[in-house]
């Protein structure tokens, strides 16, 4: 199984690969400017980043590509989350209240990612922008107190966004979203 | 999963194919320079040389720690006393990310005055994933720059290894254990040391400030988590704050220094929850550090978890 991880210049974007790594699947961190033809993998993580996607998308590099060309499975986290909802034509911009440290996720759809998880848990978060109204063809899973839009999900393909962080260390049940992802990765 | 016994086996075999040379290693007297040693020594053996360079603004009582760390470790070293030319270079210097570079410059040119006595080609350091990441770099923004990446010269002749580059902490702690490391579970230190626990100008004598204050904390957090009282947190420590304010001392109105006391739970580094410490160890830490260092006379305890805040105050 190969996953791998499109960097958008995040933080946390190395986490995300370790992470995968350590649940046993190959990866490897590849610039959001690699050719969707070059990437053999059997799914994606998008990675969040520095970039304001609503302002600076000329960062965000060939993620376009991989969300209209890709028929595997993609993990879209903060930035990464945000570019899928304004991709397929949602909305995403400042946040009313940013949200930074830890925050209290609430499960409204257990769907795939959150098959076996409490429907509260806490997350860590580090935004200062969020999807404020999803694409037509997505559905909302989770949110918070502060924040509408926690996690999405495409319709009709494998394409799942988060806006708080499953790969760091204060995130509960961050492994198991990954294990979650993992096993979609492993249907197609 | 991460195997420490398998990463040794792979990155000694890895360096001895890849430095064929002479070569100096800095030394901070951590777990990941430490680590970054011994992987090297087991590579090219008398070949290397570990420089420990004291800028003046380092723990209680380092260079004996140090010392005592390398002469167990069989690796060749120099203690080297630099704290005038640092302290030098730190005049009037208050932005963080100013005195970061500075210092960070300030290491390869010792380094590389270092490496020419040893004939050294190579310049081997001990960075780690956070180190990097944070640093910044094309479209990673930068949160603080760590000394060991932030500060090198594009002019620097040495070549630069970094074995450890991909691992954090708790990654490193597990590689320490395996190679029967002293150090294997000392708390983490910034690579400017007590420079960037000085929030405003580095001076000698605010420096020993911090320096007692650091120690008075982590005598005190040792001591309860000894007991039972508290887990040992990821990393405590002191900071000297730019503010004075008003207090009494002997019914004698006083104007002093706030220091913050500062100790968080993490894993590796990159998110952290501050530590819910017992109020009477803040309480003994607060009488103690007001007592024993008189210019103090205001404690405040850091409850902000990362992010927002970093763990270091700069």
């Amino acid at each position: 199984m190969k996953i791998y991880v499109i960097d958008n210049g995040g933080q946390w974007t190395h986490r995300e690969w370790r992470v995968l790594r350590d649940v046993g699947v190959d990866t490897k961190i590849i610039p959001n400017t690699t050719p969707l033809e070059e990437i053999d993998a059997d799914g994606l993580v998008l990675s969040g980043g520095a970039p304001s996607v609503g302002l600076e998308v000329d960062k965000m590099g060939r993620n376009g590509e991989y969300l209209e060309k890709a028929d595997i499975p993609i993990l879209g986290i903060c930035a990464g989350h945000q570019f899928m909802a304004i991709f397929f034509g949602g909305k995403a911009g400042a946040s009313g209240i940013p949200e930074f440290g830890k925050a209290t996720i609430i499960v409204d759809e257990e769907d795939d990612l959150f098959v076996g998880l409490p429907r509260k848990f806490e997350a860590w978060e580090s935004h200062n922008d969020e999807v404020s109204e999803v694409p037509p063809d997505f559905i909302v899973l989770a949110h918070s107190d502060n924040c509408q839009v926690q996690s999405m999900k495409h319709a009709k393909k494998p394409f799942y966004g988060l806006q708080f962080h499953p790969e760091v260390e204060h995130t509960e049940h961050g492994y198991e979203i990954f294990r979650n992802f993992i096993n979609v990765c492993g249907e197609g | 999963m991460f195997n420490p016994e398998r990463f040794i086996k792979e990155q000694t075999e890895k360096l001895a194919a890849e430095v064929d040379g002479r070569t100096i290693i800095g030394v901070s007297g951590g777990v990941d320079s430490t680590v970054a040693a011994i992987l090297m020594s087991r590579a090219i053996g008398e070949h290397l040389f570990a420089v420990y360079v004291n800028n003046g603004f380092m723990r209680k009582n380092e260079d004996a720690e140090v010392a005592k760390t390398f002469d167990a470790t069989g690796v060749r070293y120099r203690i080297v006393d630099a704290s005038e030319e640092f302290f030098d270079s730190l005049k009037g210097v208050i932005d963080p990310e100013e005195k970061r570079k500075i210092i960070g410059n300030k290491f390869i040119e010792i380094f590389e005055r270092e490496a020419i006595g040893w004939g050294a080609e190579y310049l081997v350091q001990g960075t780690i994933a956070p180190d990097w990441i944070e640093s910044g770099g094309q479209l990673r923004d930068t949160i603080k720059s760590h000394h060991n990446v932030g500060g090198l010269p594009s002019s620097m002749k040495l070549k630069l290894v970094e074995p450890l580059r991909d691992l954090y902490k708790d990654e490193v702690r597990k590689v320490a254990r395996s190679l029967g490391i002293s150090v294997s579970e000392r708390q983490p230190f910034p690579g400017p040391a007590l420079a960037i626990r000085i929030l405003g100008e580095v001076t000698p004598a605010r420096v020993e400030v911090v320096r007692e204050a650091c120690a008075i904390a982590e005598e005190e957090i040792e001591k309860a988590a000894e007991s039972g009282k508290m887990d040992v947190p990821w990393q405590y420590f002191a900071v000297l704050l730019p503010l004075k304010s008003v207090g009494v001392q002997g019914d004698v109105r006083a104007y002093g220094n706030t220091v913050a006391v500062r100790a968080v739970e993490s894993v590796d580094g990159m998110t952290a929850k501050y530590m819910r410490i017992p109020h009477d160890v803040l309480e003994t830490i607060s009488v103690r550090i007001t007592n024993e260092i008189k210019s103090v006379s205001r404690i405040v305890y850091d409850i902000t978890h990362k992010p927002p805040a970093t763990i270091e105050w700069e």
